[in-house]
């Protein structure tokens, strides 16, 4: 196996990957586009909202925007408060209180305030919703990690895609981030998981041949 | 209603640089122009931009004119 890198601006990547089978490829772009546990908003607790949107397009429209993963995190399903609300192990929390005194008030992403950090939106300029003056909008956010293959907005990346070249035998990759990690630990943590998985898959095995 | 915050397609945040291709063509400038200089390559995520329509601009009329009606009255 051999990976040569080609270029690597803000959220894209580009490497050719050789003397691989095009299975292992496959399987390495398809977990980065659904199993690469990432942070979106998942929870939200609207206090106030007199908007002209509706609390549903607004909770929607919030776990859409791509945030910042910190992995020291866990997996809801995996942590130890095996709690339905999650801890502060497993959850990370915004909140959002704005109101409006111009006739038009655009709220930003920006305004969201992270609890941590580490985990914020990808980018402040990010329209959430607008106001007139008098409108209000009080709400508290809780983002978790999850995958891409339980909802879109847990995919780690907008584009995972490769060309084979069959004479050569190589595959030219092309990876681009949605923002919340940087692409090359994305690579990384879908070899991870495929030897995550491997390992697994050897384990059941061996349990096989003992009975 | 309002510019979504992701290509509904490829995933890809496009909603930040909406503000800037909505100034820049009603300037004048040509979308393809304006598209190319934002990095948005891909055409699934091209339409998002192009076909968009800010009608959330209309709803928030309502609420203006009922609050300056409410004025009136009182």
């Amino acid at each position: 196996m051999d990976i040569k890198l080609l270029s690597k601006e803000q959220e894209t990547l580009r490497f050719v990957l050789s003397d691989v089978s095009p299975a292992f490829a496959n399987a390495l772009r398809r977990i980065m586009i659904s199993e690469i546990p990432v942070m979106a908003i998942d929870d939200v607790m609207i206090l106030e909202n007199n908007s002209v949107m509706y609390d549903e397009i607004l909770a929607h429209r919030l776990g859409l925007i791509p945030v910042t993963t910190d992995t020291s995190y866990n997996l809801p399903e995996e942590c130890t408060c095996k709690s339905e609300l999650g801890c502060e192990k497993c959850r990370a929390s915004f909140s959002l209180e704005i109101e409006a005194s111009e006739p038009v008030e655009v709220v930003y992403s920006s305004q969201l305030k992270p609890e941590n950090p580490e985990v914020k939106p990808v980018s402040d300029r990010i329209p959430i919703v607008k106001l007139t003056a008098g409108q209000k909008i009080k709400l508290e956010a809780y983002a978790r990690l999850g995958r891409g293959n339980v909802h879109a907005k847990w995919q780690s990346v907008s584009a995972a895609t490769y060309n084979y070249d069959e004479k050569a035998r190589t595959f030219t990759f092309l990876v681009e981030s949605t923002g919340t990690m940087p692409p090359e630990k994305i690579v990384l943590e879908a070899a991870r998981i495929i030897n995550a998985k491997s390992v697994s898959f050897g384990e059941g095995l061996g349990g096989m041949t003992e009975s | 209603m309002i510019i979504p915050v992701r290509c509904f397609t490829c995933g890809k945040q496009i909603a930040d640089k909406w503000e800037t291709f909505s100034l820049r063509v009603r300037a004048g400038d040509r979308p393809i122009k304006v598209l190319d200089e934002l990095g948005i390559r891909r055409y699934c995520c091209r339409r998002m931009l192009i076909t968009h329509v800010e009608i959330i601009d209309e709803f928030l009329k309502y609420p203006q004119v009922s609050a300056k009606k409410r004025a009136e009255i009182i």
